[in-house]
């Protein structure tokens, strides 16, 4: 039996994945190299070594395999991993207007990667080789979010004005840390930081997409068994206790799992705001609110939007490509606005906190 | 069935409660009353085991044995105890019927039975919610909030048909705070019809002919201790009612009922 609120999911999973599906297929298709979804067939077949390769196909394939198809792979992970760090935050903050971009866990990423880029090679990060990046992102983007989060929920409560405000300050400390780091950069490394701070998905390689597959899978399949859990938290920390859930706990290892794998990505692709922001929302308008349904559809979400906004940064300016980071910020910003605006006339008792 | 020995709590150098042994009494309703600063809520919080005293335990006897709180798995707990607090806010859509079943996930792993969802919906019935259960939590009225959380906090510890029935318990840290007087009437009925299901409740109550008029056992706190403890509630002496709510008390009878209530003045 289910309850009358649950019916329907699976008609939503069923039309997310019927979407992703199309979305990549579209996402591999477009660009500068036009690829039929003919012959998509034919080369993820030879990939995967189905039919024999042909070395007619040659130039083709390469451009398919190590460029089209790394970078049609990132962008889903990368939708995957915001949508669902998203609905992380969302739960853990106990609040809808959260996402990884307000609360200080891109920007602490972007300053710990632009670490590495300027100082990078043959300096303290060597022991870590070719995981510095992803490994100074972490630390960044944990200390900025834990910054946060403490700031925000110091009285047991979250208190929607400081944790706002908290986002700004952490914010604008990474932001000054990673502008001081690309003035004082020598100008390759300083025109990578300035694109990689849009979120781009044009260096997009195998080793990226491994990289950050990983992370998500485990950071995810991790997450799903939290459901329950961060359903219970929004009736607030001490009612979580009471049904058997230790907050503390929970808002631990949730924090690990979220900043890990937006870290990872972040590292890879560069900031990406607003996208952990919309795809719960638009869920919740949707269907539900309910974690163990946001949680798996975020991924799928997550993932079909990215290859869009993919799509459409490939196409907009040709032969240009616009940065991903831009095109998210000018749909989402107007959807937090929404979102705060609707809030506020409620009167919602969230903001006083 | 709960049992508080030699509890001391302290927050900094602040004593909240000193050396306070308190033993509820089974299937009964037990009230903690005292002004506001007493320890009361903290008292509850302890017995609850969301606070973890500074000094003593607390003991949960149960059907195979006793059991001191800081041996009892988190899970387990909850599913032996449960809390009603003041006011639960929720800043999200979520309908009434997903915040009752949170009641059941100490009972379920993925996804729920048939059983958890028809004692969702047997909680909605007995608080009479049920033409609420597809209505949005934050679109209701303080009242009817309430309700829905006792709903949910019902169907955490609703015994199942198994005999014998296990011992359960309810915390009610001042839940009728916020409620008028229709609410808080039918709310304590209902928390006195638990006692005929093997439940204990305990209570924090403000409003004091409320209580009295309610209760089966009353523990009177002031300062951190307990300076009185009765089942009579007629026997609760009016020097020392002065004394602790610093006021003035007068007993008076209803003409009409021949209850006796009190009256009070600064």
């Amino acid at each position: 039996m289910i309850p009358r609120t649950r019916r329907g999911h699976a008609g939503v999973y069923l039309t997310l994945v019927g979407l992703l599906a199309a979305s990549l297929v579209l996402s591999a298709a477009v660009g500068a190299f036009t690829f039929t979804p003919a012959r998509i067939a034919t080369l993820t077949a030879q990939l995967l070594g189905w039919v024999p390769a042909a070395p007619a196909d040659a130039l083709d394939r390469n451009v398919f395999i190590q460029l089209r198809l790394p970078r049609v792979l990132l962008a889903g992970l990368t939708g995957a991993v915001l949508g669902v760090s998203g609905t992380l935050m969302q739960g853990l903050f106990r609040n809808p207007i959260v996402e990884p971009g307000l609360v200080g866990t891109s920007a602490g990423a972007a300053f710990g990667a632009a670490i590495v880029f300027v100082f990078g090679a043959g300096t303290f990060t060597r022991p870590l080789g070719t995981l510095a990046v992803p490994v100074l992102a972490f630390a960044g983007a944990f200390a900025a979010t834990m910054i946060v989060y403490r700031l925000s929920t110091a009285f047991g409560k979250v208190h929607v004005f400081t944790l706002l405000l908290a986002g700004i300050a952490v914010n604008a400390v990474c932001g000054a840390g990673t502008g001081f780091l690309s003035y004082i950069a020598r100008d390759p490394q300083a025109r990578n930081i300035t694109f990689w701070n849009l979120g781009t998905f044009t260096t997009a390689d195998w080793r990226g997409v491994t990289l950050v597959a990983i992370c998500f899978v485990v950071c995810f399949g991790w997450s799903l068994r939290a459901g329950k859990a961060l359903n219970a938290l929004m009736l607030g920390e001490e009612e979580a206790a009471y049904l058997g859930i230790d907050p503390r706990r929970l808002v631990m290892q949730l924090l690990v799992a979220n900043t890990l794998m937006v870290a990872v990505a972040t590292a890879m692709v560069g900031v990406i705001a607003f996208v952990g922001l919309v795809i719960p929302h638009v869920l919740r308008m949707l269907k539900s609110s309910d974690y163990t349904f946001l949680l798996p559809a975020s991924a799928l979400l997550g993932a079909v939007t990215m290859e869009i906004i993919d799509v459409v940064a490939r196409l907009i300016i040709p032969p240009a490509e616009l940065p991903i980071g831009i095109i998210t910020a000018v749909v989402g910003a107007p959807v937090f606005l929404a979102i705060l605006l609707r809030q506020t006339r409620q009167g919602g008792a969230w903001l006083q906190g | 069935m709960v049992e508080v020995e030699h509890v001391s709590y302290a927050v900094g150098r602040a004593r909240i409660l000193h050396d306070v042994s308190v033993r509820f009494q089974p299937r009964k309703l037990n009230v903690l009353l005292g002004p506001n600063g007493a320890g009361k809520s903290t008292l509850l919080k302890i017995a609850t085991g969301l606070l973890t005293p500074t000094a003593g335990l607390v003991r949960y006897m149960l059907p195979q044995g006793a059991r001191a709180l800081d041996t009892f798995p988190v899970d387990a707990l909850a599913r032996t105890r449960a809390v009603l607090s003041q006011h639960v806010e929720v800043a999200f859509p979520l309908a009434v019927e997903d915040v009752v079943l949170m009641g059941r996930y100490p009972h379920y792993g993925r996804t729920p039975t048939a059983r958890d969802l028809e004692i969702v919906a047997a909680a909605l019935d007995l608080v009479g919610m049920t033409d609420f259960r597809g209505r949005v939590y934050p679109t209701l009225s303080g009242g009817e909030q309430q309700k829905v959380q006792l709903a949910r906090v019902l169907a955490q510890i609703w015994n199942e048909g198994e005999s014998p029935r296990g011992q359960k318990c309810l915390f009610l840290d001042e839940p009728t705070s916020n409620l008028d007087v229709h609410y808080q009437l039918h709310l304590l009925e209902i928390a006195r019809g638990l006692r005929d299901v093997d439940c204990t409740v305990i209570a924090v109550l403000h409003d004091l002919n409320m209580a009295l008029q309610h209760g089966d056992a009353f523990f009177l706190l002031d300062g951190g201790r307990v300076v009185l403890e009765t089942e009579d509630a007629t026997t609760i002496p009016r020097d020392l009612l002065e004394r602790v709510f610093r006021v003035r008390a007068d007993r008076a009878v209803d003409s009409e009922t021949g209850e006796s209530f009190w009256r009070f003045r600064l």
